[in-house]
């Protein structure tokens, strides 16, 4: 199954240990597998707690997690220091995708069901809010739809299906676009309808763990974007048979109906 | 008022069972604590001075370990009752009281009550055991159950709240287990002390890996899974206590099945049981249904290994792997009791434990999920088929069918997938 060819891609795990709550190494196995699949040879760089910085350099798509409360506190302190060269790439157009806890990092602040305000990195124009322990956590299978928003047409479908489980409320400000509309689900705050945000090649997600599996559309749209960020011309990804991932979410759509 | 809810309640239980509405094992406790919600304590008080109760908690093995202390506590002669696995909230609990009642009073020596994790600290308020037994807490149905950090520090307060009657069994392997007997003098660890069993790299989807006192990074001498092994904490020196001194015939295959056994015996010593006795009753299990359960069909053997999160699916196909099992049957459902969030089969190490040449079916309402989950083990698994049957009795037929004679067909299913496969092969109802 494996070819040589000339591509390779260097995939950076942000924080593997501590921020992989439920399933999230599912889009590592998808995003590598469908690159193998295709010959393209791919390094997973696992960048822990106390990494070197220079590492995020080298490469070329970015991964992130959800994590528990106590891992997120960790993280946020290590976070902090590689602020600077993770803005850079993500301002770069270096893409990344950026789960639950990670994509709320990048807003302006969280606010905790307490009011406790943690500032984010800043990097993504948004906030998140937990409305307090009253207000239940937005928990349950969602459908999204992709269409009309900022992704062009993707090849078998304009839907994402996954799970989302969050207590905070994720608002966007004017910079930044929605990833898609929900069909199904909460989204981002169970009011304006709208799920994830996209800025430049950076995507950020409720749509937890595993969202690439299921998602082969998306995961082969962050690949190529990876691909031509990194050779600098336009990249056609051969087509894999997808029978299976088709049906998986197709059945998932069909029983949120 | 006690014993006049525990006669309504056992009108409405055979109501119940002779309208096939389920086997009444919590509508009655649910009525009773509808009309009187501190009935489980007042029943209890009501009861003969001998009565002792012992709760057993944890993500994994409530119910083998519940068996196996009845087991041993039955052998040596003592009369014992225990709620009905799986009915582990406290109207389950009541309901088993008020079934084991006669004449509205329990004659019985033990009650043995496993107790669903987010339920400890109200069934705590409610029962102050002689003994309660706490086996560990792994991640699992995050959607249901939340983090496990929170459900730990629910536990700590919960157990501070108990006077100094009860005597806790502790886990010494698991650290947020550990940590809760920490300045109780009435705690007895039980651990592994085996390295031949010991893995060599950290799991994936290990949870508390992190000191419970001073969130540092804790350093594994050994692992014997997940998070479970002989650690301590490099920063302030909490480590793992001394264990009880005890060794065992282990009756389940299984490195977490000697965990389950070891709660058992030191129970079992703490109320003076022999040894020989302990060993004879071991000798002589025969386990909780689902759990390691054999059944036969058309002269082929079906193993059942209930597998509900990330550790126990991965301890089921480490240990399907040590005996050598060929032909696997994985059911993955999403109702209730199995949490609706299905992300975490991606936490299972089936690329670790799933062998070439192995048959594989799947099935279950999220029999495309899972299917899909062993399509990305590739190419580890190249040259193995496996094959997709939404239809869990159509499964069970091709399953069994690739299953060459005198071979075990191994079935790992998810909690409300195992009681649908038992009543497959049994034609049976449970629960």
């Amino acid at each position: 199954m494996i070819h040589n060819t000339k591509y390779k891609l260097t995939i950076g795990w942000l924080y593997p240990e501590l921020m992989s709550t439920y399933g999230d190494r599912g889009n590592i196995i998808a995003l590598s597998k469908r690159c193998e699949w295709r010959g393209i040879k791919v390094e997973v760089k696992k960048l822990d707690v106390g990494f070197d910085h220079k590492l995020l350099a080298a490469c070329h798509l970015l991964f992130m997690g959800g994590a528990q409360d106590r891992q997120q506190e960790i993280v946020s302190k290590d976070l902090k220091l590689k602020n600077k060269d993770l803005r850079e790439m993500i301002e770069d157009g270096i893409p990344g995708l950026y789960i639950c806890g990670a994509y709320q990092f990048l807003g302006k602040y969280y606010k905790e069901a307490d009011e406790t305000i943690i500032p984010g990195l800043d990097i993504l124009d948004l906030y998140t809010e937990n409305p307090g322990e009253n207000h239940d956590r937005l928990i349950g299978n969602i459908v999204v739809s992709l269409g009309g928003v900022s992704i062009p047409p993707l090849r078998w479908k304009n839907t994402m299906v996954g799970f989302e489980n969050h207590g905070g409320r994720t608002y966007l400000g004017k910079n930044i676009k929605p990833l898609g509309k929900v069909i199904k689900g909460f989204g981002n705050n169970e009011e304006d309808g709208t799920e994830g945000a996209i800025y430049k090649n950076s995507f950020g997600t409720y749509l937890h763990g595993p969202i690439l599996p299921k998602n082969p559309h998306f995961a082969d749209y962050i690949i190529k974007l990876a691909l031509e960020k990194k050779y600098k011309k336009t990249i056609a990804l051969s087509p894999l048979d997808d029978s299976l991932e088709l049906q998986a979410h197709e059945v998932m759509i069909k029983k949120l109906k | 008022m006690v014993k006049i809810l525990i006669s309504i309640g056992k009108i409405i239980s055979q109501i119940s069972r002779s309208l096939n509405l389920g086997n009444g094992s919590t509508w009655p406790g649910h009525i009773a604590l509808k009309i009187n919600k501190n009935f489980v304590r007042d029943a209890l008080a009501t009861s003969d001075q001998r009565l002792k109760t012992i709760i057993v908690a944890g993500t994994n093995g409530k119910t083998t370990t519940g068996k196996l202390i009845q087991a041993i506590l039955e052998k040596s002669g003592n009369k014992v009752f225990q709620n009905e696995a799986g009915a582990n909230l406290l109207n389950g609990i009541a309901s088993s009281i008020m079934m084991h009642s006669k004449n509205g009073k329990i004659t019985s020596d033990f009650a043995i009550f496993e107790v669903d994790e987010n339920s400890l600290p109200l069934v705590l308020q409610q029962i102050t055991p002689d003994y309660l037994v706490l086996l560990n807490l792994f991640r699992d149905q995050l959607d249901r159950y939340g983090e496990v950090n929170t459900i730990a520090v629910k536990w700590k307060k919960a157990i501070e709240q108990l006077n100094n009657q009860t005597i806790l069994i502790l886990n010494a392997d698991d650290p947020q287990i550990a940590f809760l007997g920490k300045n109780n003098k009435n705690t007895k660890y039980f651990g592994l002390e085996d390295k031949s069993i010991a893995i060599k790299t950290p799991q994936y989807a290990a949870d508390s890996t992190y000191c419970p006192n001073c969130h540092y990074k804790l350093t594994y001498k050994t692992i014997y899974f997940s998070h479970l092994g002989d650690w301590f904490c490099p920063n302030c020196s909490l480590a793992r206590g001394p264990l009880a001194k005890i060794s065992s015939y282990y009756p389940l295959s299984g490195v977490y099945n000697r965990y389950n056994t070891l709660a058992a015996v030191l129970v079992a010593k703490a109320n003076n049981v022999n040894n020989e006795t302990i060993q004879q009753s071991l000798k002589s299990f025969s386990p909780a249904f689902g759990r390691q359960e054999i059944i036969e069909i058309n002269g082929k053997k079906v193993q059942i290994f209930l597998s509900k999160n990330p550790t126990s699916f991965n301890e089921s196909l480490r240990t399907v792997k040590e005996l050598n099992g060929k032909n696997l049957l994985l059911v993955l459902n999403d109702r209730i009791p199995d949490g609706r969030d299905v992300s975490w089969i991606w936490d299972v190490d089936f690329e670790e434990f799933i062998e070439k040449n192995i048959n594989i079916t799947v099935s279950g309402d999220r029999c495309y999920d899972i299917g899909l989950r062993i399509k990305y083990i590739e190419p580890l698994i190249h040259n193995t088929k496996y094959i997709i049957q939404e239809n869990l009795g159509k499964a069970i037929k091709v399953a069994l069918n690739k299953t060459p004679k005198n071979d075990v067909l191994y079935i790992l299913p998810t909690y409300s997938a195992m009681l649908e496969v038992r009543k497959i092969l049994t034609g049976r109802r449970i629960l």
